[in-house]
């Protein structure tokens, strides 16, 4: 198999108050090496929860999901999550730091969890190469909006995955952060060789990418 | 605030209590566990001395008592007291009762009390058959046993016992009487007819021999007026005790109050533990409602409003938990009532005590208010401006000088409290002092342990760095852990260490030094016989065989000492009856003079007394002062020539007071023997009672046996009790950590993210842990070894020593138990479900 990701016939139901609600349906794609795509549609059309499955943080209802050659949907979470430890970096719009760990230490987090050899070092460097090496020792509450979610993805991208899923990463930033950003995430996918599937709003930002996925009411409308 | 804005306040916080209630259900549980615990002792307290003071009369068998001791009596004055009240003599003595089967016989040391037909005059005797206790004093030579002694000995009725040498029926089995007085009845006793007594050969020493005339008021003559007449009646009568109602229970009340103080200190140690928590539940609680209350100041209601809200919501919680746990210590009183009657013939019932209900509420509202102060002051952190941001603070306890005096001086009444009504105010106020000592020292060791931690990540595995950062965070569980879990822990360890080392001390000198035997009331020409049938029995036996006669103190220095000595001075004893005293030619091995010098033989006619240091320096007695002791009724003034070194723990023959042989050798008098063998089995008890009939004989390892059984009872029974307070900080944590839940959850999610697995999060869980009971382990085993040394050292005069076994039950049992709730109570945060969360749900 040539394709870094493939999704095939992907349902994903929740039953919430005891009703069943169709989020996905039949979803399938591919996504090559190297690939950028940016997954487009209204809220609530499934767009954060198609990201959730091909992250393993969600289990489809049925279908099935393959990163390489590995069937992500008959996984255990152990497995998954050892999958997602060294391949996958994620990145929301809420940012997600550990409002108790500095900077420093967000991202260092993930080299530790990988037994990487001198995690601070490293975690050092890559902060430094987003622009934040004034900023190693402070807390999130301590530092701006396009601050935390330059940790966020310094701390996405310390295990250098080979994709990454980004959930409306401009969602919360102002204008001027936005720009900052997605050159940063760009600049970084192309030197990196990795992948990126993008969740976004943005049609600046969307068109920044190679392929464009719309989805509607759950399903894919578009693809291209 | 005028009383329309408390209505309405009062109905905002009742509205808002209704609605969220789950939030803070553990202070509702932790209020409700000590709040129970103290309304059970008072309401059981009270119960039992209702019982003893409506049953006064009955517990001493009488209106009045007219105790002889060991004497008979005048009959003429008694005679007078039987002209105008009922009078029911009863005479009360220890003697042998063994069987007489043909094989296995066996023995027990009994206390036979002879009654006549008026027994008893109130009260009822639980025996069986009906119509033996009335047939005692109809058919001669009959007796009715207790229970025990019915099955020791295997008896069945109208087996034939010997009592001494005489032969006795048993006709019944006596499970409770009615007059049991100031004491428990610790040993075997047994009923006979006043008739009977004149079968036996009772020595007056060996048989702890009592004279008692129980007198009941019949007619309409005012009570205190026949009184009056029987107290003229025996003016002259030295030898007379007169004991009233009042004064019979003294015993009993006394062991009551010492258990509850020591219960009631334990329930408030529970409730401030739960303090602890309340506190840490209800800052969690106001920050949930954070928005809430930035909306309630924007819409123009002050601070001190809101805050009545939420004293009010706590007023209303202490109201109902109150009702319901003075309400639940009722049902507590039919289980302590079967467990009493069994025991003592005491039967109590509940009864509602206004009085008590208001304690158990006053108590819970000044904990609640000294915890609760800095927690809702805290809502003067939050600012209506705040919604405009859609940033909320975390708030934090906020302390000002003002809520510090205040939460100090209530404090203070609430200790002053407890010291108060209890009947050691004294040893109240050490404990309280050393509580809050311990609380100050766990609240610091947390401070270090976070302290220590914070700076040194380095060279540790990722689950071990996440223990450390949930450890050194700023909104850690740790104060909390290790402040409740470490004062529950120290209080168990203490009462562990205590109980192991009293047992351990009692047992420990049965095998040592202890005799095998005391034997009491050898006569003066049994003496040879006694020793030569022991060596026949046994060669090898370590025989040691003293003079005994009985002499009361009725002088120190020509004044009578109970006009100057008070019975709470520890060596009242030596005055409160007639001792037993002795002779002997030579310094006792094990009782080293002090102070004096031994007999002047140059002296013989002169009484010199030789004393025991302690009940000197008690008595403030010193060399060269004189007693004047009452012997066969004949007063003889002697002078105390020295002060020995006295140790009644080894359970040899110990005298407070040894007269000079010259001068008392003379004197009427038995014998007293302490026998141990080398080959026990030799020696056949009911065999010697052929021999000796009015010899008794008490195994020791019995009596230490039957000490130990109850002091077994009392211990697990007090450990049981102190072991809510582990129970109350093990709540106190786990509401910690479901407080901490968003927080967790947050975490958690991250860590999923990021690829941790569960056993890495509960590796962590377990290492968090780890670090903080260590520290909880040594800082609880410094203190308890500290206070429990104290304790055994200071007040019972004991050698302790460090129990390591005890010690590891308790912090194995400890440890699993609290690591069991950990991770219990974070599984629920260990899996968050991703969807809600970045949905912001």
């Amino acid at each position: 198999m040539s394709k870094l990701l493939k999704l095939s016939n992907v349902n994903l139901n929740y039953t919430i108050d005891s009703k069943s609600i169709n989020i996905l349906k039949n979803i399938s794609f591919d996504v090559d090496y190297k690939e950028t795509i940016s997954v487009v549609g209204e809220s609530g059309s499934g767009k954060t929860s198609l990201i959730m499955l091909i992250g393993g943080l969600e289990k489809v209802s049925s279908g099935n999901i393959f990163f390489r050659d590995s069937e992500l949907s008959k996984m255990n979470e152990d497995e998954i999550s050892e999958i997602r430890r060294k391949n996958i970096g994620i990145v929301f719009q809420s940012f997600y730091l550990i409002p108790n760990y500095t900077a420093l230490e967000n991202v260092s987090l993930s080299l530790e969890i990988n037994k990487f050899d001198n995690p601070t070092a490293k975690a050092k460097e890559i902060l430094d190469r987003f622009g934040l090496s004034n900023r190693f020792n402070n807390f999130p509450s301590q530092l701006s909006g396009g601050e935390q979610q330059r940790v966020a993805i310094a701390r996405s991208v310390a295990m250098k995955p080979e994709i990454i899923l980004a959930d409306e990463p401009t969602g919360n930033l102002d204008s001027e952060n936005t720009h900052k950003i997605s050159n940063l995430l760009f600049n970084y996918i192309e030197d990196e060789n990795a992948s990126l599937i993008m969740v976004t709003h943005d049609n600046n930002l969307a068109n920044l990418t190679k392929r464009k996925i719309t989805i509607k009411d759950g399903v894919i409308s578009e693809n291209k | 605030m005028k009383i329309n804005d408390l209505s309405l306040y009062s109905r905002y916080a009742f509205r808002d209590l209704t609605r969220s209630y789950s939030k803070i259900l553990s202070i509702i549980i932790t209020l409700l566990i000590s709040l129970f615990i103290l309304s059970a002792i008072l309401t059981i307290e009270d119960s039992l001395e209702n019982e003893l003071n409506e049953n006064s009369k009955v517990l001493l068998g009488g209106d009045l008592e007219i105790d002889y001791n060991n004497k008979e009596g005048d009959r003429s004055l008694i005679n007078q007291v039987k002209s105008f009240s009922t009078v029911s003599q009863m005479v009360e003595f220890s003697t042998m009762i063994s069987t007489t089967k043909n094989k296995n016989n066996k023995t027990s040391f009994t206390r036979i009390k002879a009654v006549d037909q008026n027994y008893p005059l109130y009260g009822e005797v639980i025996y069986e058959p009906i119509g033996s206790l009335e047939n005692l004093n109809k058919i001669d030579n009959t007796i009715i046993v207790n229970e025990n002694i019915f099955k020791n000995l295997e008896l069945k009725i109208n087996d034939i016992v010997k009592v001494q040498n005489k032969e006795f029926k048993v006709i019944g089995t006596v499970k409770v009487l009615p007059d049991i007085g100031g004491a428990f009845v610790f040993g075997d006793f047994a009923l006979t007819g006043k008739k009977t007594l004149d079968n036996l050969e009772l020595n007056t020493l060996g048989s702890f021999l009592n004279y008692e005339y129980k007198i009941r008021f019949d007619g309409n003559e005012n009570k205190d007026n026949k009184i009056n007449k029987i107290v003229n009646i025996f003016k002259n009568d030295s030898k007379v005790k007169i004991r009233y109602p009042e004064n019979s229970t003294g015993g009993i009340k006394r062991i009551i109050d010492n258990f509850s103080q020591f219960l009631s200190l334990v329930s408030i140690s529970a409730m401030l533990i739960a303090g602890i928590g309340i506190a840490n539940t209800l800052l969690s609680f106001i920050n949930q409602k954070n928005s809430s209350i930035a909306v309630q100041k924007a819409i123009g209601i002050n601070s001190v409003n809101i805050k009545t809200i939420y004293y009010l919501q706590l007023f209303i919680i202490l109201f109902f938990i109150s009702l319901i746990a003075y309400g639940l210590s009722f049902l507590l009183v039919p289980i302590v009532d079967k467990y009493i009657s069994d025991g003592l013939g005491l039967n109590i019932e509940a009864f509602f005590s206004l009085t008590n209900l208001s304690i158990v509420f006053l108590v819970g509202l000044l904990v609640i208010i000294i915890f609760s102060i800095p927690t809702v002051n805290s809502i003067d952190q939050i600012k209506a401006s705040s919604l405009f941001r859609n940033v909320f603070q975390s708030l934090q306890f906020k302390y000002s000088k003002k809520s510090i005096i205040l939460s100090l001086f209530l404090l203070a009444i609430l200790i002053i409290l407890f010291s108060y009504r209890s009947s050691l105010p004294y040893y109240s106020l050490i404990y309280f002092a050393s509580f809050f000592v311990c609380l100050a020292m766990f609240f610091y060791v947390s401070r270090l342990i976070i302290l220590l931690l914070r700076n040194n990540l380095t060279n540790l595995g990722i689950s071990s760095k996440i223990a450390v950062k949930n450890i050194t965070q700023s909104k850690s569980i740790t104060p909390i852990t290790v402040m409740s879990l470490g004062l529950g822990m120290t209080l168990l360890l203490t009462l562990a260490f205590v109980g192991s080392n009293f047992k351990r001390e009692i047992a420990k000198s049965i095998p040592d030094i202890a005799p095998d035997y005391f034997f009491l009331g050898i006569q003066n020409n049994q003496k040879d016989l006694f020793q030569k049938v022991i060596n026949e029995t046994d060669e090898d036996a370590v025989i040691e065989i003293v003079p005994m006669v009985s002499a009361g103190i009725v002088k120190i220095n020509g004044i009578d000492p109970n006009t100057y000595i008070s019975n709470s001075n520890d060596s009242y004893w030596v005055i409160m009856n007639d001792r037993r005293v002795s002779w002997v030619d030579t310094i006792p091995k094990d009782n080293p003079i002090l102070e004096g010098s031994w007999w002047d033989t140059s002296q013989p006619n002169k009484l010199q007394i030789s004393l025991d240091s302690k009940v000197a320096k008690d008595f403030g007695v010193n060399i060269g002062d004189k007693f004047t002791l009452r012997i066969y009724g004949r007063e003889i003034e002697g002078e105390v020539v020295n002060l020995r070194l006295v140790n009644y723990q080894d359970l040899s023959i110990n005298f407070a007071m040894l007269l000079n042989p010259q001068f008392a050798k003379n004197i009427p008098h038995e014998y007293l023997s302490t026998i141990k063998f080398k080959k026990a089995e030799n020696f056949n008890e009911v065999n010697f009672l052929d021999q000796f009939p009015s010899v008794s004989i008490i195994k020791i390892s019995d009596y230490l046996s039957k000490v130990t059984d109850v002091l077994n009872k009392v211990f697990i029974a007090v450990s049981i009790i102190s072991a809510v307070t582990v129970i109350i900080g093990l709540v106190v944590i786990s509401s910690a950590i479901i407080v901490q839940g968003k927080i967790k959850t947050f975490q958690n999610l991250i860590f999923k993210i990021l690829g941790f697995s569960k056993k890495e999060i509960i590796i962590s869980s377990i290492i968090e842990f780890i670090i903080s009971f260590l520290s909880i382990i040594l800082f609880s085993t410094i203190f308890s070894v500290i206070a429990s040394k104290f304790i055994i050292e200071n007040i019972f005069q004991l050698n302790w020593l460090f129990e390591f076994e005890i010690f590891l039950y308790v912090i194995i049992g400890v440890g699993l138990t609290t690591l069991a709730l950990i991770i219990l109570t974070n599984l629920k945060y260990l899996s968050p479900k991703v969807y809600p969360l970045v949905r912001n749900e």
